[in-house]
This record gives C-alpha cells, structure tokens and sequence, in this order.
C-alpha cells in the first residue's frame, strides 16, 4: 500500500493526515493542477456534483449513493470547504483522489477556495485548530489558486438508459417508441421518482413537442440571425451543431455542457476567454474570475447587481445566447442552496446542483449529483469541440440541427445518519437567534 | 457559567430600602414556586443558558460594527466572545434595531429616518412631547443592552434628577441567577454603574438578585409566577402587584417585550403571563375589580386603563424543512419551543395579539422583510458592506423564520394616543 492510499484510507475513516503529508500531497496537487488549463476537458460519462462545504459525512453519502472512485468519474464544481466542520478532511480526501486518479476526478474552484473567504467563513479557524498552526491553511490555498476556473464535459449522450421499474408514485411522461428518456430523477435508494422523455430525432423543420421546448426555444431567441453571430474561428463538433451552418450535422451526441462554479461574466462571451485568464492568484473583487465563480442565473433580462456583493446577475436571455455561439447544450454550475437539490432553468439551459444536504446542519434541504451518460453511438469516439483539438467526429448519424441538452440524471440523497461507521460524529451545532 | 443558584431562603428576606416582601413567599403560588422557580430543572437552565447565545451574537455584531453598543463587552461572559457568521449579525442587526425602532416609535412618536425610503412619511402627530412618564416591560431580558443605551440617551437633565414627567421606566424580569448575574455585570463595570446612575439612588437586595432605581428595576422572578397570577379568580390586587413587581406603575403607557422569551413557557402560561399584564394595565385606578373579561370588559369597566402594546420577536414557520429541522436541532440542545406551532405564521401573531385585547392594531412582519423594507438604502449598503455574505438563499430561509409582531391598545382615559407612531410602520401583508 502506497502512502497516498494509506492517506486515502485514513481520509476516509474522517482521521487527519500528518502536516508534512499535506504539505507533500499539496505539492503534488499542484504539479498536477498546473497542467491543466482554466478550462478542463472532461469526458462523459462523468457525476457533477455541487458545493461540500465541509460535509465530510455528507461527501461519503455522496460517493455512496454515486459510487466510489475510481469507479464513477467525478466533476467536483467547488466550495469544497468552509461552513461545515471538516473542511480539511473533504478538501484533503478530494485532493488526494485527485493526485492518485487524476483523470477520474475532477475539481474546480469555488468562491470558498479564496484566502478571504475562508478567513471569514470557518476553513482558516478549522486549520488553526486542528494542526495548531496557519500552515496547512497556507498549502491548500496555494493550491485553491491553480485550481481550474471551469470544465467542458464533452461526449455526453442525448438519452439516458432508464434506470429500472420507477416508483409507484414516478410522475413521468409518456414513453414512447420514438422517444428517448431525456431525466431521469433518483432518491437515495435508487428509485426513480421522475422520468421524462423526448423524441429520439427530432428533425429542424418539425416543432418539438411543447414540454421538450428547450431546445427550440433556445434556438427560437437566437435564430434570426445565425450565420452572421458565429464566430470562425469555431472548428465546430458535427452534431453540436446548434445552428444553420452546420448545415449536414449528424451524431446523437449533444452540445457540450459547461461546468463553473458560479456562472457567466459580462466579460466574458465565450468559452476561449475563459481560457485567456491568468487565473494563478487570489480570487479577485471583481472582473471576469471573480464573476465566474460569483454569479447567479435570476429570472431577469440581461445582466443585474448581485445582492451577494460580488459577481452578477444573469437573465436567460444571457444564457441562451452564450449556449448558442459556444455550441454548449447546458451550463452545469453550484453556488446556491436549492432545497431540492438541484434545478433547472431556462428551459434547461443552466442547472445549479447542489450537493451539501442539510446545509450547515440548519438548512433542512436535500442534495443531488448529476449523471451524465456516455454517447456510445459513435464507438466510443470522443468528439471534441470548441476547437480544442481541431477535429471533428467526421460524421455519424442523425441530423440534429439544435443543440441537444445531455440526457440528464440526478440522484438526489439526504444528510448521512449521524452513526456514520467509526467516524467522528457529526455535530449539528447550528447557530440560532434565541 | 454564572448561574449559580440563589437559596430560595431568600425569597423571604426584606430587601433594603425600595425592596419589600416580594410576595414570592407568600400567597397561593408560594407553595408551588420554589421547585419550579429555582431554575433548578434542567429544562430551565437551557432556557436561561439561552441567553448566553444572545449576548454572544450581539457582542459580535458590535466588534464587526453591525451595531453601535458600548455595553455589550460588559455584559458577555468574559472569554464567550466569539465572532459569529455573517449571516448571524446581520439576523442581529435587523432584530435589535427593529425592536429599537419601535421603542423610539412610542418614546418619541415622531417619524425617524429610519423609515423605509419608498413609503415618504407625514408626520401625523403634533411635535408636542408627550407629557408622560413611559414604562418599558422586558420580559426574560437576561443580559439585554437596551436599558443602558437608553438611560445613556437620555437628556442629562432628566438623568440624575429625574423628572417622572419626561422620562422612561424601564422593567427587566427574569430569573433570579440571571438577574444575579446581571447585577455582578454592572458592579464590575464603571461604565454601565454610570448608566445606572447615582449609587444613592441604587437599591440592590441583599440576595443580589433585585435592583431597583428610579428609573431601572430588575426583577428575579419566574414569569410562571404571574401566569398563575393571571389564572386565579382573583384580581391583581395593588399591593400584591408591588410585591411582585415593585415600582410598576400601572397608569403609565407601557410597551411589554418578549424578546424570544415567551416561546419557552407552555402555551398556556404564555398566554397568562401577557394576560396578567392586559389585566394590570387594565384597570390601574380600579383596585379589585376584575379586569379578566379582556378588551370588551375592559373597555366598559377600566375608565382609566393606560396605554398598552407589545413587542414579540420569536421563531416562525416551524412546518416546512428549515424549520423542522429547527426544531430537531434545538431538541438535542434540550430547548423547546413550546409555542411555536401555536403562534407559526404571522397571521396567528397577529390573531394573537388581537386575542389579548390589542385593539387598536396589530402588525407583523419576518426579519427578512424588516430587512428589506425597513432598513433604508443607504444604511443597507454600510451593512452589507461589512461582511460579504456567502449565500443568499441561506440568509432569506433564514430571516424568514424569525419574526416581530407588534399591537397596541390606546388608553382609555383620553388624551393623546400613544401609538401614533407604530401605525405608520408597515407590517407585512402575508401569512
């Protein structure tokens, strides 16, 4: 046994690491994260999943009810600590996952992996307390800053598998033979609770069925003038397709979908100037970094204040139009408690999916993980898009002249029991008014 | 912690000076109290350790500047202080300074510019000051600031030499460790000594646990005492209201606070406790008639009922997710919120307070509203300032579980209403 799996093993039983192993593990994180880039490829399939927060227990309810690494694909979006009262142990057992399955796991920065942040918000007291010094603190923030900004997950199939029988009471839309399950949503013992379908192929010229409207309505906003808004220097990935000139675009796979902690920047119109952005620093009070990990979808026009005091607030019409030129099918992000755990909007443009359940002990609210699954219809083959690799699938089947979303499965799960095997108990000591 | 535990020998003592039988020895309930009042279950002691928290939260939105108050280092225990979470202070900041507005709004009723920015006031009462003197009730006050910022506001000239005319009374009730507690407090700091006042004029007695001033009583007294007042065929007879709470005046206008206190006690004896108070101010002039037939009663018999309100600021919504799991975590901490799913919207605040004989209006809203609509800009925008809140959603699930409700009913025997001021502030519609 290596000593990073020794480390993983006693991560996982919620026991420290000694200082000079998180120094050394910090260090080789960083080797590794300097690698990538602001914007990390990832290939289906792979499990999103939002904020920890520091709750250890949670995150092993996590990997229970998504499966255990290495054998599920993660894509961490952030806010790994702070709030909760074992930041150090989530943060350092992601970390050392990281460095021993390093294109299993995927993590990306939140808002919360920021000095400031987490001076205020319990991550810096935690490491005071528990290794009697600022040390470690100072490892894992040098590490926050090489943390990517975003992920691209690309290959991701348009039609889930369905899971088996559903529950008794699984509200679910017809399942037709031409249809293909477009969500799918889980409880925690793996039962489905709702299902929803679309049409297998829908052809440009025909209008979707009204409950599948997403696609067409995220076309509808941004049609008039296709051509002219693409940029040329997009090589394209057939099958993304997402517009008119494309024109012979084939393959079931969908658009790409755009992992961020926050969301969308008024600096930022594409995904490539994301990939400009020297990102090896402090998350900054303002500008495009910070608003990436800051912003917020809100059902308005355009762009609005933040009431959180950094970042910005996005309209749908924001999202759509970014989807549409960057050939993205949907933008995945965390950032904000939803009591159910995850949530769609936009007519499924953007999801926040959120991963920390009973948040802070007080919150009452259950989490969720987003599945998406393999395209395995053109072999395997993984198309890139964005031009990152400028290339193309070369073709398959199927015209799709819309950007399909992902199908999409969430499994939703709650707070772990408090007699979790061994580990130090959880304390669900939340602050009230009295 | 300090709560060490009076004798209940005491209760029987004289106090110097303005002290007097207490009353708590004697009478019917006398038998009962002892076992019950001397904190000595340990439901009680949660409860009083309730207070702890409080303190700690306010003294640390004082460090971070959500508040400006200079006693409240004096009155944390030493080595409790604790910087909470932002969401926290600023739960803080909106609690205390509502509560601080309506008593501005019934010290001094004329519209402040703490008024909400978009709703422009016309100040519908005369600029003439109120002649009277003002009598402010807290209920479980434990280590509460409010009495010294006021007293410390007051004009010099009414301070040491008090003219009863123009002036306040402020009443604190709680139970005696933490009265005791408090007193300690004021002993120890020349600060909040000077708040209190010329040492001559200072009455403590002899258990520690009382203190009384010409404008400051703090009373060790378990409010279930007055509940089982307010419950028995008889009327608050005057001498007996001077021996449970000496220096109350039952003619003057009178705000009652119950600053997440009433919520503790068994619905029922929350309900007696106010009911005691509705009947004091009832019928000040009228000594043994009985006032116990609520508003309508009142208004035929008590000819010179003064003026009443209240303040409630406790927990709502105890039905949906954050506020079951509210209630879970208060549980393993052996607190009990006896009346919340008695009192769980804002509508049944309401009706509670219209129940009590609140006539003249009752109103309420949650703190995330008070936030939003009572807070102006300008002063939203130095708050928010001081601490970047990580999560919105959190703050509002938040804000949406706590509540102020406030009513009022004007005296009866003419002259100016009292309340003026409170009716200009705006409750909030929903339930």
């Amino acid at each position: 046994m290596s000593d990073l799996d020794r480390a993983i093993a006693q991560l996982r039983a919620c026991r420290l690491i000694p200082e000079s192993q998180v120094r050394e593990l910090c260090y080789k994180a960083r080797e590794l994260l300097i690698e990538e880039g602001n914007v990390v490829c990832v290939d289906a399939p792979v499990t999103i999943c939002g904020d920890i927060h520091g709750q250890f227990h949670d995150l092993m309810e996590l990997f229970r009810v998504g499966g255990d690494v290495p054998d599920t694909n993660y894509l961490f979006m952030g806010d790994f600590v702070d709030r909760g009262f074992y930041s150090l142990e989530s943060f350092l057992l992601l970390l050392c996952l990281k460095v021993r399955y390093p294109d299993r796991i995927t993590l990306i920065r939140g808002n919360h992996e920021s000095r400031q942040i987490t001076t205020v918000y319990g991550f810096y007291d935690e490491c005071i307390r528990k290794y009697g010094s600022a040390n470690v603190w100072r490892y894992c923030c040098e590490v926050f800053d090489y943390l990517a900004l975003g992920a691209l997950v690309l290959g991701a199939s348009s039609g889930l598998e369905p899971t088996g029988p559903a529950l008794e009471t699984t509200s679910s839309t017809m399942s037709l033979d031409d249809s293909e399950l477009e969500t799918e949503v889980l409880n925690s013992r793996g039962e489905v609770t709702m299902s929803s379908y679309r049409p297998k192929q829908p052809r440009t010229d025909s209008p979707l069925l009204p409950s599948l409207s997403q696609d067409k309505s995220a076309t509808s906003s941004t049609t008039q003038n296709p051509a002219s808004s693409m940029p040329p220097l997009r090589s394209g990935w057939a099958g993304t397709g997402a517009t008119g000139d494309s024109s012979g675009s084939y393959a079931t796979g969908t658009g790409a979908v755009l992992c961020v902690h926050g969301g969308l920047s008024p600096l930022i119109d594409s995904v490539d100037k994301i990939r400009l952005i020297d990102r090896k620093q402090e998350v900054p009070h303002e500008g495009a970094m910070c608003d990436l990990l800051w912003s917020d979808p809100d059902e308005i026009d355009g762009w609005g204040l933040s009431p959180r005091g950094a970042g910005f607030l996005f309209g749908g019409d924001i999202v759509k139009h970014f989807n549409y030129k960057n050939d993205l099918s949907l933008i995945a992000r965390a950032h904000q408690l939803v009591m159910e755990g995850y949530k769609e909007m936009f007519d499924g443009g953007i999801v926040t999916v959120w991963s920390a359940p009973n948040y802070c002990y007080r919150c009452g609210n259950v989490a969720s993980i987003l599945e998406l699954g393999e395209d395995a219809s053109n072999g395997g083959t993984v198309a890139r898009s964005n031009g990152e690799y400028g290339r193309s699938n070369g073709g398959a089947a199927g015209a799709a002249a819309v950007t399909r979303s992902p199908g999409r499965r969430y499994r939703v799960f709650e707070a772990a029991a408090q007699d979790t095997r061994g580990m130090p108990a959880k304390k669900p000591v939340a602050d009230y008014f009295l | 912690m300090s709560a060490s535990q009076i004798p209940n020998l005491n209760t029987l003592r004289r106090g110097g000076g303005r002290g007097r039988l207490r009353g708590r020895g004697g009478g019917d309930f006398g038998s009962e109290a002892p076992s019950r009042r001397g904190g000595s279950s340990t439901k009680d002691r949660v409860v009083q350790g309730t207070d702890n928290d409080a303190s700690v939260s306010r003294l640390s939105a004082v460090n971070l500047g959500y508040l400006d108050d200079p006693f409240a280092s004096a009155l944390t225990p030493p080595g409790q202080e604790t910087r909470r979470l932002p969401i926290i202070n600023r739960g803080t900041y909106v609690r205390t300074t509502t509560i601080d507005h309506l008593l501005a709004q019934f010290l001094h009723p004329c519209p402040t510019p703490t008024h909400p920015p978009d709703s422009p006031q016309t100040p519908t009462s005369t600029p003439t000051p109120t002649p009277k003197a003002k009598q402010i009730i807290s209920l479980g006050a434990g280590s509460d600031t409010r009495i010294f910022r006021l007293l410390a506001s007051l004009p010099p000239h009414t301070h040491p030499h008090p003219h009863p005319e123009e002036t306040i009374i402020y009443h604190e009730l709680d139970f005696p460790s933490n009265t005791a507690a408090k007193i300690r407090a004021i002993r120890a700091a020349p600060h909040l000594q000077r708040a209190v006042g010329d040492p001559e004029n200072v009455t403590v007695s002899p258990a520690a646990d009382a203190l009384h001033t010409p404008h400051y009583h703090l009373h060790p007294i378990d409010l279930r005492q007055l509940a089982a007042v307010a419950s028995s065929p008889c009327p608050v007879a005057k001498e007996n209201l001077q021996a449970l709470l000496p220096g109350l005046d039952p003619s003057l206008p009178t705000v009652l606070i119950s600053e997440c206190c009433l919520i503790y006690l068994e619905p029922e004896e929350a309900r007696r406790v106010v009911e005691f108070f509705v009947q004091v101010f009832d019928a000040p002039a009228v000594e043994g008639q009985a006032g116990a037939g609520g508003a309508g009663a009142a208004a035929e018999t008590g000819a010179g009922a003064a003026a009443l309100g209240i303040i409630v600021y406790e927990p709502i919504r105890p039905d949906d997710a954050f506020g079951r799991t509210m209630v879970a975590n208060l549980a393993t901490r052996g607190i009990q919120l006896q009346t919340l799913h008695r009192y769980a919207s804002l509508a049944a605040q309401r009706a509670r307070l219209r129940a009590h004989g609140f006539r003249d209006g009752q109103a309420a809203a949650d703190v995330d509203f008070l936030w939003e609509r009572w807070v102006a800009a300008a002063e939203k925008e130095r708050v928010a300032g001081l601490e970047m809140l990580d999560e919105m959603e959190e703050w509002r699930l938040l804000a949406r579980h706590y509540c102020v409700a406030w009513g009022w009913r004007e005296g009866l025997a003419g002259g100016q209403p009292v309340f003026e001021g409170w009716r200009a502030l705006e409750g909030q519609g929903e339930d």
